[in-house]
């Protein structure tokens, strides 16, 4: 055993009250101070940390015993917070990963995204007094979509036909209005599943649609965005012009 | 269980503040240390809030692990052991009933799986053998089931003082026997 001269080394006595640490056997107020110790004495650390690895042996007879279902989760909600779970356990995390996943494609939408205007003459028909606004909405990732948009300006009436399929039904299409500027996107409806259908566009929004305004579909919970502004990804978008 | 290696990794990891680390270590290692929990606190609920703190002890000091150079599953175990035994010192003195968490966490013993612990630690067995096997099995139940000088002298039969000089004596000697 070797000792060190700055140490209030002890000898045996420091080796066995180590031991006795490591073996638990002190009450708890010598625990203490046998703790207090170990941080201001590192000889003495070192002969608990000795200790330690020789009775480790001892550890395997602690067998194995599954700790209930959940409990990592308060774990994770103690230390993060409840909104930070990484989730590996319930089912509410995971559908919570899922949208971030989305929310992560939806970035990709975006950045590529593909803001074709179409000018389709067979879809504008015969001349009307007003033009109506064209959009194709589309996005480049697995699961966005492609939607024809023909707004026709005398009726409001904006129509939507899906060009290639979206995603599964999990989750509501809901058509939005991007006025542009700093204005928040403005909720259109909630589309059918497959894409196609109508929207009457509210008179009081009429004046809005014009050129140059974005149309965007994105993924909500069924029902639409419970917080009246897209919270899922945007898997299609396009901006309309005079055909 | 995954090995020493992968655990080590994780720790580190975890010490980064790796979120994703710590959801690996717990599957990895809960078992183990939820045992340790139940045989020491031998109360199902209390070794389960036990755990829970073991983990955020676990978080907090990850960063101490590189510098230990230990067995990491061995320090994981230190820490389950300390915190338990502390949970248990500082208990209100209520009936020492054996429940059945006790039983739980003796079933299904599988030493050949617990290989994860072999090493340096394998020596003292071989110097337990040279103490009396009453004073041998005194002090791996102190070790195991984190038991008090007053609940060794009971178990035995032995004034408190007794006791204190077996374990005394019989921590010489393994000391003696290790260091050889």
């Amino acid at each position: 055993m070797t000792t060190s001269e700055n140490s209030p080394w002890d000898g045996d006595g420091d080796d066995i009250l180590a031991g006795e640490y490591v073996l638990g056997v002190l009450p708890v107020s010598e625990r203490r101070r046998v703790e207090s110790r170990l941080v201001e004495d590192q000889v003495f650390a070192r002969v608990v940390s000795r200790w330690e690895a020789d009775l480790s042996a001892f550890n395997a007879v602690y067998a194995e015993v599954s700790p209930p279902t959940g409990l990592y989760a308060r774990i994770e909600a103690r230390l993060f917070g409840a909104a930070s779970r990484t989730g590996a356990s319930s089912p509410a995390a995971s559908l919570w990963n899922s949208l971030v996943l989305w929310r992560g494609l939806s970035f990709a939408c975006a950045a590529a995204l593909v803001a074709y205007i179409g000018f389709n003459g067979g879809w504008v028909g015969e001349a009307k007094p007003s033009l109506p606004l064209v959009a194709e909405l589309s996005g480049k990732d697995a699961g966005s979509l492609t939607l024809m948009a023909h707004y026709d300006t005398e009726s409001g009436r904006l129509q939507l036909a899906p060009v290639s399929a979206g995603p599964a039904a999990q989750h509501s299409l809901e058509l939005w209005l991007v006025p542009g500027g700093t204005d928040p996107a403005i909720s259109l409806g909630v589309l059918p599943q497959t894409g196609e259908g109508a929207v009457e566009v509210p008179e009081a929004l009429r004046p809005r649609l014009g050129e140059g305004v974005t149309f965007a579909v994105s993924l909500e919970p069924l029902g639409g965005s419970p917080e009246g502004k897209p919270t899922g990804p945007v898997i299609a978008v396009g901006q309309a012009r005079r055909p | 269980m995954s090995s020493e290696a992968n655990i080590a990794n994780l720790i580190q990891r975890v010490a980064l503040r790796d979120r994703a680390a710590l959801a690996q270590l717990y599957p990895a290692v809960s078992p183990k240390l939820f045992s340790v929990c139940l045989r020491i606190l031998r109360d199902r609920s209390d070794a389960e809030d036990a755990l829970q703190e073991v983990f955020i002890k676990i978080w907090q000091r990850a960063d101490r692990f590189a510098v230990a150079g230990t067995s990491p599953v061995g320090w994981l175990v230190a820490i389950a052991r300390n915190h338990s035994i502390d949970r248990l010192r500082s208990r209100k003195p209520v009936s020492d009933s054996i429940d059945e968490a006790y039983t739980i966490a003796d079933t299904g013993r599988d030493p050949e799986a617990e290989t994860v612990l072999k090493g340096e630690g394998r020596r003292v067995d071989l110097c337990m053998q040279e103490l009396e096997p009453d004073r041998a099995d005194a002090v791996r139940n102190a070790y195991v089931e984190g038991l008090s000088y007053q609940e060794l002298a009971d178990r035995y039969s032995v004034p408190l003082n007794t006791m204190r000089t077996w374990l005394r004596r019989s921590l010489m000697k393994l000391r003696e026997c290790l260091d050889r």
